[in-house]
């Protein structure tokens, strides 16, 4: 049975992933959907449920890691407009 | 005692005031020294997974899930950030 200290990490492993992608859309994008996926998900109490949407997320997560590794082979040439506001 | 006359260094804790303020919708002036994070300010635990990682952003640092623990005021949060910044320079 998943445990809530094991789905806190893998959120915060899902956040820490997507800060690698290089693309600001992307990035965004991932920290916006794995807090959305988690908060929509948070009053689920069925184990097979718990079980099932954590599976999806480490499943989710392999894929921001290897999709991450292609997008830092071919990194955005200029930054995003809104990475140099933030500047 | 207010957050701001703490003797740590201003450019964390402005830092970490402002992240406070954005991620968990608080005032400026309700952020206090010994704040916490959950009793104050009504942080859910995906609140602190979302600050942390805001903190690890705008500060260029990781926080063991063992550290994250630790912070639950804003002044203990200072001083892990301080630490981990120390081990890193």
């Amino acid at each position: 049975m998943v445990d809530k200290s094991q789905v806190l990490s893998l959120c915060r492993s899902l956040l820490r992933a997507g800060r690698k992608y290089p693309d600001y859309n992307i990035r965004e994008y991932t920290k916006r959907r794995t807090l959305d996926g988690f908060r929509m998900n948070k009053n689920l109490t069925d184990p097979s449920k718990v079980e099932e949407a954590y599976a999806e997320g480490k499943s989710q997560l392999e894929v921001v890691e290897r999709v991450v590794k292609v997008y830092l082979a071919y990194p955005p040439k200029t930054k995003n407009i809104m990475e140099l506001k933030l500047q | 005692m207010q957050a701001r006359q703490m003797a740590h260094p201003e450019n964390i804790l402005d830092k970490l005031i402002k992240i406070t303020i954005e991620k968990l919708g608080v005032k400026e002036d309700e952020v206090k020294a010994n704040s916490s994070f959950v009793e104050d300010f009504g942080a859910d635990s995906l609140d602190t997974v979302q600050m942390v990682a805001a903190i690890e952003e705008a500060f260029g640092i990781e926080i063991e899930d063992e550290k994250v623990e630790s912070m639950v005021t804003v002044e203990k949060a200072v001083e892990v950030i301080e630490e981990l910044l120390k081990e890193k320079a």
